[in-house]
């Protein structure tokens, strides 16, 4: 069996013109699930019990089923209405792309709440009372000291949130939107070489994976405690302050 | 000359469901006193001291900080919170409280741990607050450490740097939680040391405790708590040597 | 409305309960499969020689780094491929497409191979050396020891990250649908289309999703309580 460079040429030329599309529909979808996984945490533990248990819900229902019949419930069901289809909204609902994105984000959400609960929840209570016994409360307290320490708690969950919204992408060529995936599967339709165009289309999501996992290791890096690379030194400084002081 | 007590404490009470943990506790501190309370686990004193800088608030009693009388009242579910959210924010730096667990905050270096009160509750300008911790941080012995984090410290550092953390908010009393407790035995002495020089400059502090080399030696009063109530109280002096109370005097020996 | 999901004779209840229980059975064979690649894998990555870690790292990097759907395709089309060029030997003709379940079984089983390697492979790490060496002492061979002390132990810990990987794959499950096989996910665009309802049969396939998911939650849960019950901490 002889390798077809030619074949396998043109294949990731093709491939890599859906690239923009994956890449849009992961950072589109990554942005608004953010944004909203934090509305939906800040319900979560927020006083107010409707919301708290709407919070719940919400999480619970795109936790519990598949992202795929989600997608399908967004895009073929809101088409069924025609109060949906005379809206405003229409022409961004009739939209794969868009349709796609929202489906993604929905469900990412829902998984990224709770693992901004869980950094929440690991924040070591004795620095929170620290706090409070040094006056902080409110808003203050959450900025300077429970929202630095969370972040940095659940930044490894959240970077495996990340990398299987890459994946997830995929799913939106079943809703017709030409990803990477996509036209990978039409290829192998059309000539079957299956194994030359999964390993083409493989080879270009481990090279996302891996720029996508060593920019996370890189933030995780960044924002942890290292020892200082240089001894401070005490010279006249310190003098100083002791006579001031 | 008598002058006014900078903390006043008449009647706490406090139940946490069914158990009764203060039955009725009042206390004053005048500047400079430096008191000792004691007790077995169990006898309410780390729970009088949260008391105090309301991280628990009592049931009952009055609590008067410089004169000024916290408000309490009625809130959800029967229970008694602080009438003015405004008011605690304002007194917990009055009154310094220096936990058994530190409680460093383990994203900031130990410099950012010692500015960040005065800084962004007190609102002092940056530069003198920096300028401020350097001396404290020279004054617990920690200076080189300025640029560390708290995870990289032993114990004993870190409590030394939660006390420079606790002296750069200004307060007139600082409250000392079992401060020693969770050291490891080689490191408890270079916090004692630090207590001790706060103590010979004339701080006021009420120290929770079980080192009976400081309750004697370096405090000016020593209570006994004893199931929610204060059972004795006196100079080191009357309650060590003299040995007025008997159930102290057990307590000592069991302890020593 | 409500008589479409009933079972009466314009109902489709019966097909999408039907199809639960297919995505039951092919998540299980998934899962199955899984286990076998997962352990091996797992033994390879925890293995002295080089090579086998460096092709275990292999394995589950890439086959938890590449969409499942790929995966899929690559079953799907090179999988049939396969059997009609075996079924070409035989004599014969023309293409022979692989049952789908195999299909569905064996690709969604190789990914989840991939995460229960690491659920193994972290189980085993966290295996009390003391106890192992306590065996070793006493003189119990290599194959006791391992169906004695070290498998109890490694199923007490794996389990709750086995939980985790089956609500995984059962929601990848749906995935299969592209095969053609008949499980909830196909079923319920099947009845959306052919009846026009789409967000009454997508719904209610999502219902039984969230049925399936949280019987498997108590399930496992449970288990978890039985298993560590000889143990103090959690």
């Amino acid at each position: 069996m002889s390798v077809d460079i030619a074949f396998v040429g043109d294949t990731l030329l093709q491939l890599l013109r859906a690239l923009p599309t994956t890449l849009l529909l992961f950072a589109a979808s990554v942005a608004i699930g953010t944004l909203l996984a934090l509305l939906l945490v800040w319900m979560r533990v927020c006083e107010v019990a409707v919301l708290r248990h709407l919070a719940r819900s919400y999480i619970f229902l795109f936790r519990g089923s598949p992202l795929l019949i989600q997608m399908f419930l967004l895009y073929y069901g809101l088409s069924q209405f025609p109060e949906v289809r005379q809206s405003p909204f229409w022409p961004v609902l009739r939209d794969p792309l868009s349709c796609a994105v929202i489906a993604l984000a929905l469900c990412t959400a829902g998984y990224m709440a709770e693992i901004f609960r869980g950094g929440l929840l690991a924040v070591p209570p004795q620095q929170i009372e620290a706090a409070r016994a040094a006056g902080m409360s409110g808003g203050l307290l959450a900025r300077r000291i429970i929202i630095p320490i969370a972040l940095r708690s659940c930044l490894p969950a959240y970077s495996t949130e990340i990398i299987l919204m890459m994946k997830a992408t995929s799913l939106a060529s079943l809703v017709t939107v030409y990803e990477v995936s996509g036209v990978a599967q039409r290829i192998i339709a059309e000539t079957y070489r299956t194994l030359e165009v999964f390993l083409c289309a493989a080879l270009i999501y481990l090279v996302l994976n891996f720029l996508i996992v060593r920019t996370l290791a890189w933030v995780e890096q960044r924002l942890s405690p290292r020892q200082p690379v240089t001894a401070s030194p005490t010279t006249k400084k310190y003098a100083l302050s002791v006579r001031r002081g | 000359m008598t002058t006014d007590p900078v903390l006043q404490v008449k009647h706490i009470r406090k139940s946490f469901g069914n158990l009764e943990v203060l039955k009725g506790i009042s206390l004053d501190a005048h500047e400079g006193d430096v008191v000792s309370i004691l007790g077995a686990s169990g006898s309410g004193k780390s729970t009088f001291l949260r008391c105090i800088n309301l991280l628990e608030v009592p049931d009952a009693g009055e609590i008067h900080v410089a004169g000024e009388q916290v408000a309490f009242k009625r809130g959800r579910h029967q229970l008694m919170v602080p009438a003015n959210r405004r008011q605690v924010d304002r007194m917990r730096p009055e009154l310094g409280m220096v936990f058994q667990s530190f409680g460093l905050w383990s994203h900031m270096t130990v410099l950012q741990n010692v500015i960040e009160g005065p800084v962004h509750v007190q609102k002092r300008p940056r530069a003198e607050c920096i300028d401020e911790a350097e001396a404290l941080l020279e004054k617990v012995g920690m200076a080189d450490k300025r640029d560390h984090y708290p995870a990289f410290l032993s114990g004993g550092q870190q409590q030394r740097v939660a006390i420079a953390r606790t002296l750069a908010m200004r307060p007139r009393v600082i409250l000392f939680d079992e401060p020693t407790s969770a050291l490891d035995p080689e490191l408890v002495g270079e916090v004692l040391k630090v207590m001790r020089s706060l103590a010979e400059e004339g701080r006021t502090m009420l120290v929770v405790t079980h080192e009976m080399g400081f309750a004697r030696n370096v405090s000016n009063r020593v209570v006994f708590m004893n199931q929610g109530l204060i059972e004795a109280q006196g100079t080191p002096q009357e309650m060590f040597n003299e040995q007025h109370c008997e159930r102290f005097s057990r307590f000592i020996l069991s302890h020593a | 409305m409500i008589d479409l999901i009933g079972f009466g004779a314009k109902g489709w209840g019966s097909v999408l309960l039907m199809a639960a229980l297919m995505t039951v059975l092919v998540t299980l064979a998934a899962l199955l499969v899984g286990a076998v690649l997962g352990a091996l894998v797992a033994a390879a990555k925890l293995h002295p020689s080089g090579l086998l870690r460096a092709l275990g790292d292999g394995y589950t990097t890439v086959f938890r780094g590449i969409p499942e759907l790929l995966v899929i395709y690559l079953f799907f089309y090179g999988g049939s491929a396969l059997v009609s060029s075996v079924g070409g030997l035989f004599g014969a003709e023309g293409f022979i497409s692989m049952p789908a379940f195999l299909v569905g079984a064996l690709a969604v089983g190789v990914v989840s191979g991939a995460y229960q390697a690491e659920v193994y492979r972290g189980a085993f790490q966290a295996v009390s050396r003391s106890e192992l060496e306590a065996a070793k002492a006493i003189g119990m061979p290599l194959m006791l020891r391992f169906r004695r002390i070290v498998a109890p132990q490694i199923l007490r810990f794996a389990l709750p990250g086995i939980g985790g990987v089956w609500q995984i794959t059962l929601k990848d499950s749906a995935l299969i649908s592209v095969t053609g096989l008949v499980e909830l996910m196909r079923a319920s665009r099947v009845a959306a289309a052919s009846t026009g309802q789409f967000v009454l049969f997508f719904m209610t396939g999502c219902a039984l999703y969230l049925v399936l998911t949280g019987i498997s939650n108590l399930v496992f849960s449970r288990a978890e309580l039985r298993v560590g019950r000889t143990f103090r901490r959690s």
